[in-house]
């Protein structure tokens, strides 16, 4: 079969339609997201999540999640309301490229053995990385808020967490709450 | 997940996510497109976030559903020009459009739902009238492809509600709406879920495509194209995959000659989604009656397979053959995404050419043809 090449042709612009994300736009409009979210995406709450380093087709699809209701938070719902798909890409490119910083947090040596454990026979790392640092449209695990991952865990397993294609919830559900509890406190503390 | 075997349980493969926020034209390598000799491929217009199913509307508008966002756009052609409407939001995986006399239906997860002259207020589009309620909230495979038959009547598929799990009796099948009557009936069973359907402009046979099984190894289950010859036929799953291999756990007691075989195995993991019969005047007399299916590519194989459209030719005797038509998007068929375009629907338009959506852009491409 020949090829036939073609350059593509130049269309109107759409009001709906993002242009390449810009991390400098993004490091201006992510100003008022270090409040919750730390300096530079490195949050020093526990309930909060990090966004630094987070793959950023991930971060985008979950401000275009709180924006269009798929998944809901009382904070992150009006924060992503009026967010345009420009601002989210320029937010995603902006907050992938940041570096986490490593918590101090040293996770218990039978913890983390028996995280691994978990975290094998749920096969975390079919998803989200061999070092769960995450990938596309699936976050990083390793080195997260630790609170945070016991919520998003819980949330999954009762089914009231947004989950895209229902393999969290699957996942989620033969999880105990000790497992979680192990599970949480074993990738808070991966580097 | 669902499943996945412990032997698998090191394996790296993940479902691959659209762009949600689309991403434009001029950032892609669109000149690596290839289609066959006297074709051309183009970008007929980008800013469709998502863009999934595709119907034509009686004045030209092309509608376009998605699926994990909840609108439907409409696209009108104005003097060469693409104007990009979106049309329907705040629906619930709207990812199932047909267009009939005037009426644009719309596939949600639980509804099907119909919006009268809405060609004519695009900018003030009417409130829809729920035709049908009720349909089943799943976990899985819960998005529709939706189309209206030669019969008048509206079909669409209730997929199976996990990847190999015993369905309820009305999912895991395509189903038919009288809506003179207003009844629904099952019109075949065992399909594990089916996003793509058309009708044989000769035969008026029922042609789908479906999505086997996942986690049984690299080459196995093959995707299928199946063609239906009487209503209630049953095809395989979860009992029997590709006509001939009996399911691992449900497959016991069973024997793969209760059920029809599909036609043609197009791949395993392939992921064939939208297809149509082509009818138009611009290609070659050859392509007439030919099916053009939209492959939007493998997750579930190391080597990554698809992300293509291929042209389907069924001879006299009804056996089917298949070649590659539109390629270009597959990189690496290692990488992880092992391609920057995914083909999901394709539309044959007024003028013959051949649109075709990629979700994970959310750009349409028009293929078309000069002697």
């Amino acid at each position: 079969m020949a090829a036939l090449l073609v350059a593509a042709l130049p269309f109107m612009a759409c009001p709906l339609f993002a242009s390449a994300a810009d991390p400098a736009a993004g490091r201006n409009k992510a100003q008022v997201c270090a409040a919750c979210h730390g300096a530079a995406g490195n949050s020093a709450n526990p309930a909060v999540p990090s966004l630094a380093g987070q793959p950023a087709q991930f971060i985008a699809t979950q401000l275009i999640m709180f924006r269009e209701g798929n998944r809901k938070d009382p904070q992150m719902s009006p924060a992503a309301a009026n967010m345009t798909n420009t601002d989210i890409n320029d937010l995603a490119a902006y907050f992938s490229a940041q570096p986490l910083v490593s918590s101090a947090r040293i996770t218990a040596p039978a913890t983390v053995a028996a995280g691994r454990r978990l975290s094998e026979q749920y096969h975390c790392v079919s998803c989200h990385g061999p070092a769960l640092k995450g990938q596309q449209h699936i976050p990083r695990l390793a080195g997260q808020q630790l609170e945070y991952l016991r919520t998003q865990l819980r949330g999954f397993k009762a089914g009231t967490r947004f989950d895209m294609d229902g393999n969290m919830t699957s996942a989620a559900h033969a999880l105990s709450d000790t497992d979680v509890a192990i599970l949480a406190d074993y990738l808070a503390g991966l580097k | 997940m669902q499943g996945q075997p412990p032997e698998m349980k090191g394996s790296t493969l993940a479902p691959i996510a659209p762009h949600l926020a689309g991403r434009p034209a001029s950032g892609l390598p669109i000149d690596k497109l290839k289609v066959p000799k006297g074709f051309k491929a183009e970008v007929w217009t980008d800013g469709v976030p998502e863009a999934r199913s595709l119907t034509l509307g009686d004045k030209g508008t092309v509608f376009v559903g998605n699926r994990n966002l909840k609108d439907v756009y409409a696209i009108i052609d104005r003097a060469g020009k693409r104007e990009v409407k979106k049309v329907l939001k705040g629906l619930d995986t709207p990812n199932g459009v047909a267009f009939h006399k005037g009426t644009l239906y719309v596939a949600e997860q639980t509804r099907i739902l119909a919006y009268a002259g809405i060609e004519d207020r695009l900018d003030n589009p009417p409130e829809p009238k729920v035709i049908i309620d009720g349909l089943p909230k799943q976990v899985g495979h819960f998005w529709k492809f939706l189309a209206m038959g030669p019969d008048g009547k509206l079909y669409f598929n209730i997929g199976a509600p996990g990847n190999i799990v015993m369905p309820g009796y009305i999912q895991g099948t395509i189903v038919r709406f009288n809506l003179k009557t207003a009844k629904l009936e099952e019109y075949v069973l065992g399909v594990r879920n089916s996003v793509g359907f058309d009708w044989h402009p000769k035969t008026k046979q029922l042609w789908f495509t479906e999505h086997g099984r996942d986690w049984m190894g690299e080459d196995m289950p093959s995707d299928e194209l199946n063609v239906v010859k009487r209503k209630g036929e049953h095809f395989g799953y979860p009992y029997c995959h590709q006509g001939d291999t009996l399911d691992p756990e449900f497959g016991k007691y069973r024997s793969c000659s209760e059920f029809t075989p599909p036609v043609l195995n197009l791949g395993a993991h392939i992921a064939p989604l939208g297809m149509r019969f082509y009818t138009g005047k611009m290609f070659p007399a050859e392509y007439q009656d030919n099916m053009f299916i939209a492959m939007h590519g493998s997750w579930n194989r190391t080597v990554k397979q698809g992300y293509n459209v291929i042209r389907v030719v069924v001879d006299a005797n009804g056996k089917a053959k298949s070649e590659p038509f539109l390629e270009g998007f597959l990189t690496d068929p290692k990488a992880n995404p092992p391609a920057w375009g995914r083909p999901v629907d394709v539309l044959v338009m007024r003028d013959g050419a051949l649109l075709v959506s990629d979700d994970y852009n959310g750009i349409i491409y028009r293929i078309s043809y000069k002697k």
